[in-house]
């Protein structure tokens, strides 16, 4: 499995696989607009409990907002 | 990564991220999402030249256009004519007399976001919508902006309804 990926079909089939996709963006661009069925957990706040939610087990796909 | 350290074994990083999804016209949820982006209404058909070309070349395909964006490889916007440009000396090359780095909007943001924009700096011409790359996506004019909100404003605040 990469540990990066470039394209939305690349993405898309992660998420069939069920990856399950986290946006590290601050919870007000969250609101604003995300991807379909992602869960927010801003990087400052990416912690033990953040991430309760999250199964270890499966991959996980995250995002932020461009290549900067 | 710091997922790694709190036991994830396989993290992947979608590295383009949220601005080239939505620039593929993917599904996108929030609650701007119900809004107009300009990214959606955007014209990509506005000219574009080369750093090199002559003023009298660029001109003969701008048209009824009052601005041309000077480009690199795959459309990345290193400047700008305006009018004040392009009926500047014909011999003169797009690289000599351009706007170097032009203010450039996202995808996106919203319509009302962007003329929001404008009016607080007095923009009256085009604004330039690219990539988190720098890549052209196509202008949208003040003008088409007001118009376009004005258009959809009467649905909004019609009695009745």
């Amino acid at each position: 499995m990469p540990s990066q990926v470039f394209s939305v079909s690349e993405v898309k089939q992660l998420l069939a696989q069920g990856a399950q996709l986290v946006d590290v963006l601050g919870a007000d661009e969250f609101e604003r607009d995300h991807l379909p069925g992602a869960i927010n957990i801003p990087l400052k706040q990416l912690d033990g409990g953040a991430v309760a939610d999250l199964d270890r087990k499966r991959p996980v796909l995250v995002y932020c907002n461009d290549f900067g | 990564m710091r997922l790694e350290t709190l036991g994830f074994t396989n993290v992947i990083d979608y590295v383009p991220g949220k601005l080239s999804w939505f620039e593929e016209n993917q599904p996108r949820e929030g609650k701007a999402t119900d809004e107009t982006w300009i990214g959606d209404v955007a014209d990509a058909d506005v000219p574009t030249c080369g750093l090199r070309e002559r003023l009298g070349d660029v001109r003969g395909r701008t048209a009824d256009w009052d601005t041309c964006v000077v480009v690199g490889p795959e459309r990345v916007v290193l400047g700008l004519l305006r009018k004040a440009e392009l009926e500047g000396d014909p011999n003169a090359t797009a690289e000599q007399v351009m706007r170097s780095g032009p203010k450039t909007f996202r995808p996106n943001v919203t319509l009302e976001e962007l003329l929001k924009s404008m009016r607080d700096h007095d923009i009256q011409t085009n604004s330039l919508v690219t990539t988190g790359d720098g890549k052209l996506l196509g202008v949208i004019s003040r003008a088409d902006a007001e118009a376009t909100l004005a258009h959809e404003a009467p649905a909004e605040t019609a009695p009745g309804i």
